[in-house]
């Protein structure tokens, strides 16, 4: 590949004239030394660098704009800049500017490799029903505050994920059919199948209750019966007979 | 923004009508309601749906030019289940197909709030979504970016503070672009090749079976279809294609091992998690947010009993006591006006037209204002209680009790309103879904001392208790309805409307603190709802009772004469109970007292309480006639518990007061009943029911009373 031998520089002027045809179409000279701030002087061996290695089209006087070849490349810059700033953002909760200057820097030297797992980590995270939000947001908070119990709510996850390959069918067995009735106040714990008749059920999915939600256990009302539990942010209460309809998996 | 939006409206591109349909929808409380009073102001009209008794709420609001009608639909989480409300708000979605439809949203609780736009956005409909509680959402660390919203919902999105009045005005604005410009919304989600394989196949047999429909509604009715919603359109469809999505149903659940209605509310889900993911910019939501933390104490399994329990003694007290001062002004108040009118007619108290304005008019409606007060005060209690969010806490503690009769927390509401007047009670029958838990809830209703029936307390505790017991005699009165509204669910619900429970499942809405323009308006449209009908039914039956009291008049010499009373002997009082004892009032009175008497009651308890059937203040105005007829010369309460007192125990108070809680709903509650349950049946089954069961324990109580001695 073409953009493996390119220096650094060559990859921002790259970038930058992917984003400059990406909103006008194509790029002038002065765009792009405006873009990056350098002197024209340095734009024009910078295209001619690149002219020569058959990523753009440039002729003095005229306006630029990507090959084939050369789009490709500076897709793949982009690529590497943007999944890297995602990373540092929302995984690592960096603060957007400073991610940004990271991105910039790492993205030439970063091998393709390690940007694909930034990549599926990012995507794992938030994809998988297992990680929800409350992996990430927990991670905040111990960011914030320090360590607190509660942190590790969402860090114990981690070793339980192989459960989710057995679904339903499972054996009654073994360690039980746990159902939302049997949490404790303050156990957290994943929906992993939710039976119960046709209105229950239905009522259930629209307030959000799926498999893959994490529910928290808030409280008992006053005399044993309804619970009380924390939804995607919101309280729900269910009596102790509806959420026994609700196999789940407990985390913490 | 809002000047280049002046600019498109002088030229709009869409020549239309001048008038803007405009629909609201949202999660109960996502603000919706806030949003709309905040949009329609005082202009705005409630109704009901055609055939049913969801309340139907519409505004108009003018703006550049343009006159929006604006319809507040019934809250809901999904328009996926079958519930009336969520039947409702569809079928006006639908057919009514309004020019811009707002998404209400809680921006403190942006995923669930988004299933719903997701939906709506689904059917086709021009949205605009307005982000509301943003300051909510901010103060527990969240911030939204939302034009990245407006992108990935391809719809316009408006930050509002509905209850402060915020972002009203560019709502308004985007209401209005979006309307010029009426294209459906082109977002859909993605149901993943198998499910999106049945929805296009069904959606090819929608375009060969109705060319008309656009391509985007379109696929909206497939996925509906495959859901099996039951809507307004899918009913009209041919048994082809409802028998072509069954079979698709059932081809997915094989394939799938779940039902298709399961696995696309998962993809909503799905949809709705990862906008909100996306649009969030900094969220550190903490945990134990402030509701949490109020909720710790307030349903604590400690004292959430006790509490509930004081605070609706305390609703009681506050009814009683603060009133007071205002009820003896308006008391006044009526005394001069009557004083002030009788003095500028002719003089003598032979004059028809004089005792009709003195005696009937002013002294029923005044007897019927003078309570006034009170119901201020109570239902501005239960605002508070409903806007703060504790009336859900208190179905929460209370739904315990509810199994227990077979009914649902969520009748508790009801009941609780039922506390105010049992007219809008029993309308709020329609969000307990079971037919049989709503009819059940509805039956007793009545059974929870309404408002009306305060006046009738507020007259007769103070003549016969002391100051220190009145509270807790009162109390004792209302923990009364509800033992045997308790009572008469459980029998109900184990014979006439036996079956199954239903799921209990609700929403604990987050603790807000109220406002004062929200309190203000309930107790202002709910007070006026009973100065209404003060006005109108009661002054009617006012005039009818007072007719009853006056007609046959009495010539009082060939009475004399009659009874062989010296002319000169004839005192006012006793021409006065000689006229009563004359009058239509008096023989009805006096005909029912046989069937009164075993409660300790006479003729003119038996007369009052035929009012008390039209209506229960009628009882007190109706009181108040029959002894100011006896007396024209005086007037007003102090001077009826004064007779009472005279006339009758405390055991009999307290016995007039047992039979007015449980006896027959007033003439309006009977109108509801009939009107919700859809039969006249009913209304009469409740009717006579309650009246033979307030006989009989009123009998029981006043023949035990008085064999314990404690009717002296």
């Amino acid at each position: 590949m073409t953009a493996a031998a390119l220096s650094a520089s060559l990859e921002d002027y790259l970038e930058a004239i992917y984003h400059i045809v990406r909103d006008k179409r194509a790029a002038r000279p002065k765009d792009i030394s405006q873009y990056l701030d350098v002197c024209s002087s340095s734009v024009t061996g910078a295209l001619k660098a690149l002219a020569e290695r058959n990523l753009v089209n440039y002729a003095p006087y005229d306006i630029v704009t990507l090959t084939r070849a050369g789009e490709v490349a500076a897709r793949d810059v982009v690529r590497r800049h943007e999944s890297l700033r995602e990373f540092f953002i929302k995984v690592l909760a960096a603060d957007p500017g400073l991610a940004e200057q990271a991105a910039c820097k790492m993205e030439h030297e970063i091998p393709p490799e390690l940007v694909d797992r930034c990549i599926r980590f990012v995507e794992f995270v938030e994809m998988c029903p297992r990680g929800d939000t409350g992996l990430l947001e927990g991670f905040r908070l111990h960011l914030e505050q320090g360590c607190r119990p509660r942190c590790f709510d969402t860090c114990d996850r981690e070793p339980q994920l192989p459960v989710v390959q057995d679904d339903g069918a499972g054996p009654e067995g073994g360690h039980g059919r746990v159902t939302l009735a049997d949490l404790q106040p303050d156990q957290t714990a994943v929906v992993k199948r939710v039976q119960g008749e046709g209105t229950l059920r239905r009522r259930l999915m629209d307030l959000g209750i799926i498999a893959g939600t994490s529910v928290t256990m808030e409280r008992t009302a006053p005399l044993g019966d309804p619970l009380e539990f924390l939804v995607r942010g919101a309280h729900l209460s269910l009596r102790r007979e509806e959420a026994s309809a609700v196999q789940v998996d407990v985390i913490r | 923004m809002s000047k280049s939006t002046n600019v498109v409206e002088l030229t709009p591109p869409v020549e239309q009508s001048q008038t803007r349909f405009v629909t609201l929808a949202g999660n109960p409380n996502s603000g919706k309601t806030s949003l709309f009073n905040a949009l329609t102001g005082a202009y705005q009209h409630v109704g009901n749906y055609a055939g049913v008794t969801v309340e139907r709420k519409e505004g108009l609001r003018r703006h550049d030019g343009l006159d929006l009608r604006i319809v507040d639909l019934p809250g809901t989480y999904s328009l996926a289940t079958n519930s009336l409300e969520e039947r409702i708000a569809r079928d006006v979605l639908v057919t009514e197909s309004p020019d811009v439809t707002v998404s209400v949203v809680d921006a403190s609780n942006l995923e669930r709030n988004l299933y719903l736009t997701v939906q709506l956005l689904e059917l086709g409909l021009p949205v605009v979504v307005a982000l509301n509680m943003v300051d909510v959402a901010r103060s527990r660390g969240a911030d939204f970016d939302v034009d990245k919203l407006s992108k990935l919902l391809r719809s316009p999105v408006v930050r509002t503070v509905a209850r402060r009045g915020e972002g009203v005005r560019d709502l308004l604005e985007a209401i209005v672009e979006r309307s010029t410009f009426p294209a459906p919304s082109e977002f859909h989600v993605e149901y993943g090749p198998d499910l999106e394989r049945e929805i296009a196949r069904l959606d090819g047999l929608l375009a060969v079976a109705n060319p008309g429909l656009a391509p985007i509604p379109r696929r909206g009715l497939a996925v509906a279809l495959l859901e099996g919603v039951d809507t307004h359109r899918t009913r009209g469809l041919g048994a082809g294609l409802l028998r072509a999505a069954e079979e698709a149903g059932s081809r997915v659940e094989r394939l799938l091992g779940d039902p298709p209605d399961l696995l696309i509310a998962e993809r909503r889900h799905g949809a709705a998690a990862g906008l909100a993911r996306q649009v969030t910019v900094r969220s550190t939501l903490a945990r134990r947010d402030v509701t949490d933390l109020i909720d710790r104490v307030l349903v604590n399994r400690v004292l959430g009993i006790p509490i509930f329990l004081a605070t609706m003694y305390a609703v009681f007290h506050v009814t009683f006591t603060v009133a007071e001062r205002p009820m003896e002004w308006i008391e006044l108040g009526f005394a001069r006006l009557g004083e002030a009118v009788g003095g500028s007619l002719p003089l003598g108290s032979q004059s028809v037209l004089h005792s009709l304005l003195v005696d009937g008019i002013i002294g029923g409606v005044g007897g019927v204002l003078v309570f006034l007060p009170n119901i201020v005060l109570l239902f501005l209690a239960i605002s508070l209680l409903e806007d703060s969010g504790y009336m859900a806490r208190a179905a929460f503690v209370m739904d315990r009790v509810m199994k227990t009769v077979g009914l649902h927390g969520k009748s508790f509401i009801p009941m609780l309103l039922g506390f105010g007047c049992s007219i809008p009670a029993i309308m709020a029958t329609r969000t307990i879904e079971s037919r049989r838990a709503r009819m059940t809830t509805m039956m007793v209703i009545p059974l929870m001392s309404c408002s009306a029936r305060l006046p009738i307390y507020a007259l007769i505790i103070p003549a016969f208790f002391a100051a220190h017991a009145r509270a807790w005699v009162l109390w004792i009165i209302y923990l009364t309805g509800i033992a045997l509204a308790m009572l008469c669910a459980w029998l109900l619900r184990r014979t006439l409307f036996a079956g199954e429970g239903l799921p209990f499942l609700m929403e604990l809405p987050p603790y807000r603190a109220p406002t004062l323009r929200s309190i203000a308006r309930h107790v202002v449209e709910r007070s006026w709802l009973y100065v209404q009908k003060a006005g109108t039914i009661i002054l009617g039956i006012s005039i009818v009772m007072w007719a009853l009291a006056t007609f046959p008049r009495l010539d009082p010499v060939a009475w004399a004469a009659d009874s062989g009373v010296a002319v000169q002997d004839l005192d006012d009082d006793r021409l006065a109970s000689a006229r009563l004892d004359h009058s239509l009032a008096g023989r009805i009175g006096h005909a029912m007292e046989p069937l009164v008497a075993p409660m300790g009651f006479d003729w003119k308890i038996g007369t009052a309480l035929v009012g008390a059937f039209a209506a229960k203040e009628v009882f007190v105005a109706q009181l108040g006639i029959v002894y100011s007829v006896a007396s024209p010369d005086e007037t007003g309460a102090a001077f009826l518990r004064e007779r009472l007192r005279a006339d009758y125990s405390p055991l009999v108070g307290f016995c007039i007061m047992l039979f007015a809680l449980i006896a027959t709903p007033c003439m309006a509650t009977v109108a509801v009943v009939r009107r919700e349950s859809g039969s006249w049946g009913w209304a009469a089954f409740q009717f006579l029911g309650l009246t033979a069961l307030a006989w009989v324990v009123t009998v029981i109580v006043f023949q035990t009373g008085t064999a314990l001695g404690l009717g002296v």
